[in-house]
């Protein structure tokens, strides 16, 4: 049960982390309130990581297999490295953390799945450029179905209220389907966890680090990303839980704070404007590189610190 | 189907009908105070009616205390509350010029002479007019109905229109041979009537800008 609580720590802190990108605009900009979210994206999340999290547990387990000790290894090392990401103030990705960290005990072991992993790497590269596109797509679809729609100023406020709620509980489901996978697919693959169980402890485990941790990320994540009118806060909503949705059915673990920015950069594409800026996005191509890298190295230098013995005095 | 999750809101656009309906008193109230001052200065018609503009106008301030209330209790997304209480600050302050028109007639005890009658009647005529054409514009914008920006049209035609009159009637007060003290009383009174339709067109024209940003 012990050797569970990396997977859980990293569980807490991806739900802590990864509820702003579903709901940090609405509740940053206070057009919902912060337990209304909270509550919402927690039942969702587990929703999702049981329905939907079976698949990308499967790609997880499926790039390595490791015994107790290696799961924790990795959990560990990529919680260490989405805490240190934090801490320099990059973007980071639980996912990436939690693959390079993958990669960092298969390279020990020797046994690497070259095929599943390519799956993967590509699926980052178009996590973004998906969030983008999504996002170009429906902006211009639904705003044609707005602007024609025969409801006042108080109808359309509600309108997009409701549609808020729904998306960003959408976008909890999503989450949950894809990020459970981060937090304890290693365990499946170490043979400690079923699937099922997996799913259930991922998901609470997001949970939990939600409905704790995530107020002060949701509510400054609007203010770090470029302050979006409701009806462009309502397309990234939506965008960013239909690609998360999407890698989910592919089976891919992906990050939805890429797919946030990809969103975002949509909607600058759309209006002509340019809603993040180049300081930013050299950060999340740094933050791309070093983060899988440094979970890499630390799953690596953990694991030889493992073997060290205290062999006494002098 | 969700009123009932948006009851708060039901409850805000029922105050800014209540208001419109409250502005519209306000200046029928004044039109007729004024009117009655020109034919008859200082009779108890005139008193009677400035009571009951007082009346309406502190209402429209308890009708945005209400809002402003309810407001701040974060009822409606942060940019429609943002548009409609700059809309409402903005449309508020008519009351407040069309109070001070009367004020001034009261205690400055103002005797508008013959000669100005037909010029001050069509200046509180087209302002009044500029207002209820906001006042339609305003519910178009809530209801989100086309034409608003004809209705901007208008009010900008009746705007300049006031402008033109106000300054005949200045220049006709001072080459006329009144006293001049009471030139420059009427000069104030003027300006005053003027503001009304000036604020009319600021309004009509934020009105228009919220209109065209709220399209996405």
């Amino acid at each position: 049960m012990y050797s569970l609580l990396g997977g859980i720590f990293l569980g807490w802190s991806l739900g802590a982390n990864d509820a702003s990108n579903i709901f940090g605009t609405a509740v940053s900009s206070r057009m919902i309130k912060f337990w209304t979210a909270a509550l919402l994206a927690s039942i969702f999340v587990i929703l999702g990581a049981l329905i939907s999290g079976q698949a990308g547990i499967e790609t997880l387990k499926g790039l390595t297999s490791f015994n107790v000790s290696q799961a924790v290894i990795s959990s560990i090392a990529a919680a260490l490295t989405v805490s240190a990401m934090t801490f320099l103030g990059l973007p980071v990705s639980t996912s990436q953390a939690v693959v390079g960290a993958i990669i960092g005990i298969s390279i020990i072991n020797s046994q690497l799945n070259v095929a599943g992993l390519g799956k993967v790497l590509i699926c980052w590269f178009t996590t973004p450029v998906g969030g983008a596109l999504i996002t170009m797509v429906l902006y211009r679809l639904l705003a044609f179905v707005y602007n024609h729609l025969k409801i006042g100023l108080f109808g359309s406020d509600q309108l997009l209220k409701i549609c808020l709620v729904i998306s960003g509980s959408y976008g909890a489901y999503a989450l949950g389907a894809n990020n459970v996978a981060n937090v304890t697919a290693v365990f499946v693959g170490a043979g400690t966890l079923s699937i099922f169980g997996a799913a259930l402890i991922g998901g609470l485990s997001i949970a939990f680090g939600i409905l704790t941790f995530s107020r002060p990320v949701m509510e400054t994540i609007g203010k770090k990303l470029v302050a979006l009118d409701p009806f462009s806060a309502l397309m990234v909503s939506i965008a960013v839980g239909v690609t998360i949705h999407i890698y989910t059915l592919i089976g891919v673990p992906v990050s939805s704070s890429q797919a946030v920015v990809g969103s975002v950069l949509g909607i600058g594409i759309i209006k002509g404007a340019s809603t993040v800026s180049i300081h930013t996005l050299k950060n999340i191509l740094l933050a791309w590189f070093l983060t899988p890298v440094v979970a890499c190295l630390l799953s690596i230098i953990i694991t030889f610190g493992s073997y060290l013995e205290y062999t006494g005095g002098f | 189907m969700f009123k009932f999750f948006f009851k708060k809101e039901n409850k805000v656009e029922e105050l800014i009908y209540n208001y419109l309906e409250n502005f519209q008193l306000i200046y029928e109230n004044f039109e007729e105070a004024v009117f009655s001052c020109i034919k008859k200065p200082h009779c108890k018609e005139f008193n009677f009616l400035k009571e009951q503009t007082d009346k309406y106008e502190s209402k429209a301030d308890d009708i945005i205390d209400e809002i402003n209330n309810l407001m701040y209790g974060k009822v409606l997304i942060p940019d429609s509350r943002e548009d409609i209480m700059k809309l409402l600050h903005g449309l508020d302050k008519i009351p407040g010029y069309l109070e001070i028109v009367l004020f001034m007639i009261k205690y400055q005890k103002l005797v508008i002479p013959e000669k100005f009658f037909k010029d001050i009647q069509d200046l509180i005529k087209i302002s009044l007019e500029a207002c209820e054409t906001l006042s339609k514009q305003v519910v178009g914008f809530i209801k989100k109905e086309t034409g608003t920006r004809a209705f901007m049209n208008t009010i900008d035609k009746h705007e300049s229109h006031c402008d033109y009159i106000e300054k005949r009637l200045i220049q006709k007060i001072f080459t006329s041979n009144i006293d001049p003290f009471v030139k420059l009383q009427l000069k104030e009174l003027i300006i005053c009537m003027g503001d009304i339709s000036d604020q009319a067109d600021r309004v009509s024209k934020m009105v228009n800008i919220l209109s065209m940003k709220r399209r996405v």
